[in-house]
């Protein structure tokens, strides 16, 4: 399995953790023991973090099947404990997906700065062109003059992660 | 890849310590001549490794996914991650300040270049 330190050594898995479960939950994950498995209360009492948001994180690990747990039921109490162990390596498996999704949503961004015609307020931003043609090119927003913009810059750095994505090993 | 491979290797990578080669096809399932196809076409491709592993004296195969070389920096702009990981707003990408955010940021990082 992966070291957690590795992963964190690399900024955009940082990054992408520090996103998903917070600042608690990387502290969680780079004091989870690194053998074992383990409860919820064993880890908070370990680690010395909140045990809602060890629980917080777990469920989200779990989504991301970055953690997994084992059931055992108490034959005495009939008390269900979750044994919880980490699985660094599905990391990959995980920013994949994400890649996907986020794959998915630029290629519909360029349809759209492909298929419009942009101009530009100074001060409120963008606009389409069917957006300021009905207030004869004035801002909607704070009605100053709005100039034509050129997207070009940004379609190209569009089209260059877009192609980049799929060159990944996710693609292949 | 097909979609029995694709969950097999999911299975694979998504278990802590491995699969046994003798429960995957039950996950599967396939029966295990099928389910040995599918494994080798998965080591031919170099995503996972197998290993020798005997369970009460009977020899199966232990299988785990190999790590893979995936460029985390592609969610990056600069040193922004894009917003659309953990996003939970509705998504409406054309109007998201956020996407367009990040990607000024990525046409200022290919500037750079």
């Amino acid at each position: 399995m992966t070291a957690i330190s590795d992963l964190l050594e690399d900024p955009s898995i940082r990054a992408y953790l520090l996103r998903l479960i917070g600042e608690e939950g990387v502290d969680l994950l780079v004091k989870f023991p690194p053998e074992g498995e383990f409860s919820d209360e064993d880890l908070a009492a370990k680690t010395g973090i909140n045990l809602n948001s060890v629980r917080h994180t777990l469920y989200t690990l779990y989504e991301k099947r970055l953690a997994g747990y084992r059931r055992i039921k108490n034959a005495e109490t009939g008390w269900l404990t979750y044994l919880w162990q980490l699985n660094t390596d599905a990391i990959y498996h995980a920013i994949c997906e994400d890649l996907q999704m986020v794959l998915e949503k630029l290629e519909n961004r360029k349809k759209y700065e492909e298929e419009n015609d942009f101009y530009i307020c100074k001060t409120c931003g963008t606009f389409t062109f069917n957006e300021v043609a009905d207030t004869n090119f004035q801002c909607p927003l704070c009605g100053n003059p709005v100039e034509h913009f050129n997207n070009e810059t940004l379609l190209k750095a569009l089209d260059l992660r877009i192609s980049q994505i799929k060159q990944s090993p996710c693609y292949e | 890849m097909a979609s029995l491979e694709e969950e097999a290797l999911r299975l694979i990578q998504c278990t802590p310590g491995g699969v046994l080669q003798s429960e995957l096809w039950k996950q599967l399932n396939i029966d295990s001549r099928k389910c040995s196809r599918i494994v080798k076409k998965l080591l031919d491709l170099n995503l996972i490794e197998r290993v020798e592993h005997r369970s009460d004296g009977i020899k199966t195969f232990m299988l785990r996914g190999k790590k893979k070389t995936i460029d985390a920096c592609l969610l990056m702009a600069e040193q922004e991650l894009v917003p659309c990981i953990a996003c939970d707003r509705e998504c409406i990408v054309e109007e998201c300040n956020l996407i367009v955010d990040w990607i000024y940021q990525l046409a200022i990082e290919e500037a750079k270049k």
